[in-house]
């Protein structure tokens, strides 16, 4: 029965399901490996279109060969995803350049299935997951349009018989995916590979070079604070800090240092997590300044910056404890000043020398740092997010020439004029602020939200954050870069000034979004653990999961037995029928029974003889009832007319008189 | 391997036997009696399930899991149709089989199906050979089943199995089924001579009867079996009995085929070429009489007529059990 040969219809519908598969899990394919398998499939429908089988057992053979070397050409091995699911696509399509009989179109459909779970694998959105199940749903519409027998059921009867097959599989998924005990780390360690293309905060800073990032509307990361978050000016959310300083670049230290000095909380802790999307780096962005965090394997900097390992390649939780107010009373080494108060010999002369005319005037450093500030609002600076190019002395051009700029200009120019007077300083990259989501109760920050600030060291008091470019615009600390008046804002926030219900709906759509996210990327042993409390089982723990998991299914599965047994059993009676039967039911508690050959007409006479209280009542019915049921289309309407008389009919037990006489 | 296999499906459909004991025709097929196993693709598909489960649950992947799940609740489901295809279906067999020594015996399956389901690639297997039908809801359908027969007699098959796989072929259901399909072997219809004439051989009556077949002769009351064409339509019309029209070559002089006009030949011989003449006297629809040793069927024609004298001939010389 497998080895039947396919028709050229059926070979058609299972190229399309595994082109569609194919098109999930494009991202991740190399581009050729896409190609042959188009080409594969083209050439055997080509072939079957013109009745010729397909091509020689050699050739195939040959093909088969070369892709598959060249395929260990590129990637070296056949282990892991990418590599793994490249050979399977390959093979699919050469699967499809040989298929003759049922046989192959099996193999191919496992394929399919394979490909969707890679697809899969390396996607998380809700949309990838129902465009696979709309891909399982049409799979099994082709398998169904496999049959031997003729006629061939057309699409749409498969489409919604494979559509029953879903759904009454959906119950058992359900139970399945919630009460399946999850492991709590990898069973073998997962080969992870860089994706290519990062966005997110670079890790060296180039005023004057154009920034893309300002203008990207792209989530950063989301957060959600367990109490009351702290104000919104005080949202800074810290990423690298860079200390070494050409003269037009600014960059991290070659090595990190791990060791972090102690700080003393200054007021209230705030407790939340961070919902990280890959941003290809190592660190981690917390809420200045973190103390605690739940994710094994991450450090904190001397620098404060939480670092982990690996890069963040995939969505990433972190719940985590900050201060916003810190200090710290210990000195700053010899070393440490020195590395902070360097400046790159003989760039950027001007403003060295307008450094020295400030510090003579203000020796106290808190004092100067506030000088500086004051020029800063007070001279007339720009913001904006188009700044003129600057070249090898960018301080100078930007302080005395340009003098507009966005937080990158006025963090490296404040830098440079701090450590001209010997006081050390560095540049901190990371967020500030944010959307907050009064849907859903979360901060959205953006790629748009991206910021640059200062600290400063102060004698005492440790370091102490300084935001240059909040002395530029204050609304700018306080909503962002979209607030910020005459700034060259991205396409969508000017919509959404425009208008606000759009930008209420992108809100509600995000939150749906997180919810997916919390709900069902992360749902771990600790949801299930949730689940059973919510159940309210006592000492919920893996055992009792698994327990429910048995019972659940078996109740599933009675349930799919009834409904499968309910249809094989023999169809309902259509109403007319019903009804009469029901008006003979009633006719027979009175004491008259419809004998099994007595016609309609015949019984009404014979309850007319024997009650003739009931008489004219049931030869009306009957008659009624023998007009419907021999027209050629009795309507519905005539038909509830007539369940409702039969309804309405009372026949009263036969009175002693009535038995008498009969 | 292949023989073990037969060994294993003989085991399970003896111990069938045993169990259901034998069954009378049309039998309604319950759940008890529908057994089920994957086949190779199911079991090709179980490993791909198991695998893709492995992954989703070493990449940490919800959606991959949920992914995995579905498929699993998808061929649990389909197990569910594959023996709801067979389940409630009705199954007969009609008894009159043409079957010819030499050719095959053409048993003819009737599947009901009064759900409102439809039953699709049912296969009916009887031995090796098999037929396949799907069954509208609320309808029955026929299966034809061809099976090869070598010599003449009573051709008698104890069981015989309903299977499917649909809906994706990943589980096949089957049934056996215990009951006695028989079908009377005719021997292979051929021979040398002619169709003897009407009437007993005489030269004359054939002559006087050469004159037309198509002579209409008169009316006389209905009865099963009659060609319809020779049904007096017009008369029913009318609102009069249902009746038929005769024919007086056909009406007038039976015609006889007799196993001792063919002297001199032996028994299979005979036989064969008798066969031949009940097929050919049908088929010019006249009405004959069969004369062999120890039975003799009075003239008449018909489906019935047919194959009571097929029979006669596929039992000649052999105990015809009861």
């Amino acid at each position: 029965m497998n080895a039947e040969p396919v028709t050229l219809p059926q070979l058609l519908g299972i190229s399309a399901c595994l082109a569609l598969a194919l098109v999930a899990h494009a991202a991740s394919l190399p581009v050729w490996v896409l190609g042959v398998v188009a080409a594969a499939g083209t050439i055997r429908l080509l072939l079957a279109r013109r009745g010729r089988p397909p091509p020689a057992r050699g050739v195939r053979l040959a093909i088969t060969a070369l892709a598959v070397s060249l395929l260990f050409l590129q990637f070296r091995t056949f282990n892991g995803l990418t590599a793994g699911s490249a050979l399977l696509a390959l093979m699919a399509g050469l699967k499809l350049l040989e298929t003759e009989t049922r046989r192959d179109i099996y193999v191919i459909t496992l394929i399919i299935y394979f490909v969707g779970m890679a697809a899969l694998l390396e996607g998380d959105s809700f949309w990838l997951l129902a465009y696979l199940v709309g891909v399982c749903w049409l799979t099994g519409a082709a398998l169904l349009r496999l049959t031997t027998t003729v006629p061939v059921p057309d699409w749409r009867r498969c489409l919604l018989y494979a559509g029953r097959i879903l759904s009454q599989a959906l119950p058992l998924a359900l139970v399945l995916w919630l009460l399946f005990p999850r492991f709590s780390g990898p069973l073998w360690h997962i080969p992870e590979a860089r994706r290519s293309a990062a966005s997110g905060l670079s890790d060296t800073m180039s005023p004057g070079d154009f920034d893309e990032l300002a203008l990207s509307d792209e989530v950063a990361f989301r957060v959600r604070f367990a109490g009351a978050p702290p104000p919104a000016p005080e949202l800074y959310w810290r990423g690298s800090v860079l200390h070494d300083f050409d003269g037009r670049t600014w960059r991290p230290p070659a090595s990190a240092s791990f060791i972090a000095p102690p700080l003393e909380p200054q007021g209230p802790a705030y407790q939340y997590t961070v919902s990280l999307e890959p941003h290809q780096r190592n660190w981690i962005f917390t809420l200045d300044w973190p103390s605690h965090w739940d994710l094994p394997g991450a450090l904190l900097t001397a620098d404060y910056t939480l670092m982990r390992r690996e890069p963040v390649a995939h969505e990433l939780d972190v719940r985590a404890v900050s201060y916003t107010h810190v200090r710290s009373s210990e000195a700053l080494g010899d070393s440490l000043r020195r590395r902070d108060t360097r400046l790159p010999a003989g760039r950027n002369p001007r403003s060295i020398e307008l450094a020295g005319k400030l510090r003579r005037a203000h020796p106290d450093d808190l004092d100067y740092v506030r000088a500086v500030l004051t020029m800063f609002a007070q001279e007339p600076f720009f913001y904006t997010l188009t700044p003129p190019k600057l070249a090898g002395n960018s301080v100078d051009e930007f302080l005395f020439a340009t003098r507009r700029g966005f937080c990158e200009h006025y963090a490296s120019a404040f830098a440079t004029l701090v450590r001209a007077a010997g006081i050390p300083s560095r540049v901190v990259t990371g967020y500030q602020g944010g959307t907050f989501n009064r849907f859903a109760d979360y901060w959205i920050v953006r790629q748009s939200d991206a910021h640059a600030w200062d600290e400063v060291w102060i004698n005492g008091r440790g370091w102490v954050r300084i935001d240059p470019t909040g002395a530029i615009d204050p609304a700018r600390v306080e909503h962002g870069l979209s607030g910020a008046p005459g700034a060259e804002e991205p396409l969508v926030s000017r919509w959404q000034r425009r208008a606000p219900w759009l930008a209420d709906m992108r809100l509600r759509l995000d939150a749906l979004r997180q919810v997916w996210r919390e709900r069902i990327l992360f749902f771990d042993q600790n949801s299930q653990q949730r689940l059973l409390e919510w159940l309210e089982i006592p000492e919920p723990d893996g055992q009792k999961v698994v327990l429910l998991l048995t019972a659940a299914l078996s109740l599933a599965f009675c349930w799919l037995t009834w409904q499968v047994r309910r249809e094989a059993g023999p169809a309902r009676k259509e109403p007319l029928i019903r009804a009469y039967a029901r008006l003979c039911a009633k006719l027979a508690a009175a004491g008259i029974a419809r004998l099994p050959h007595e016609g309609a007409e015949d019984f009404a006479a014979r309850v007319a003889h024997r009650r003739p209280d009931l008489g004219s009542a049931v030869t009306a019915l009957c008659r009624h009832y023998s007009g419907l049921r021999y027209s050629s289309h009795p309507a519905p309407v005539s038909i509830g007319r007539f369940e409702s008389a039969v309804r309405a009919f009372r026949a009263a037990r036969p009175t002693p008189q009535d038995s008498r006489g009969s | 391997m292949s023989k073990l296999r037969q060994a294993a499906v003989d085991k399970i459909s003896a111990w069938s036997a045993r169990r259901h004991g034998v069954d009378s025709l049309p039998i309604t097929i319950n759940r008890r009696r529908i057994y089920i196993l994957p086949t190779r693709f199911g079991i090709l598909l179980g490993l791909v399930l198991a695998a893709m489960l492995l992954a989703g649950l070493n990449y940490n992947s919800n959606l991959g899991l949920a992914f995995a799940f579905l498929l699993a609740g998808v061929a649990l489901v389909t197990m569910h149709h594959c023996n709801r295809n067979l389940l409630g279906l009705q199954v007969d067999v009609t008894t009159d089989v043409d079957a010819f020594a030499g050719r095959e015996a053409n048993f003819e399956f009737v599947l009901r199906n009064d759900s409102k389901v439809e039953r699709r690639d049912v296969e009916i297997r009887v031995k090796s050979h098999a037929g396949m039908r799907s069954v509208e809801p609320a309808t029955s359908a026929s299966v034809p089943v061809a099976v090869a027969v070598l010599e003449r007699g009573v051709l008698r098959i104890a069981q015989f199995e309903l299977r499917t796989r649909h809906p994706f072929g990943w589980f096949h259901a089957w049934t056996y089924i215990q009951g006695t399909l028989t079908a009377y072997v005719a021997p292979a219809p051929r021979g040398a001579r002619t169709l003897p004439p009407a009437g007993g051989g005489s030269a004359a009556a054939s002559r006087s009867e050469a004159r037309g077949d198509e002579d209409f002769a008169g009316l006389r009351a209905y009865e099963p079996g009659v060609p319809l064409k020779h049904m007096a339509w017009k008369v029913l019309a009318r609102g009069g009995e249902a009746a038929v029209r005769t024919y007086s070559s056909s009406a007038a002089q039976p015609q006889w085929l007799d196993w001792a006009s063919l002297e001199g030949e032996d028994t299979e011989t005979r036989l064969s070429q008798l066969c031949l003449w009940v097929l050919e006297s049908e088929a010019a629809q006249r009405v004959f009489g069969l004369r062999i040793p120890g039975k003799e069927i009075p003239p008449s024609r018909g489906a019935a007529h047919r194959f009571a004298c097929l029979r006669a001939l596929a039992v000649y010389g052999i105990a015809e059990p009861q």
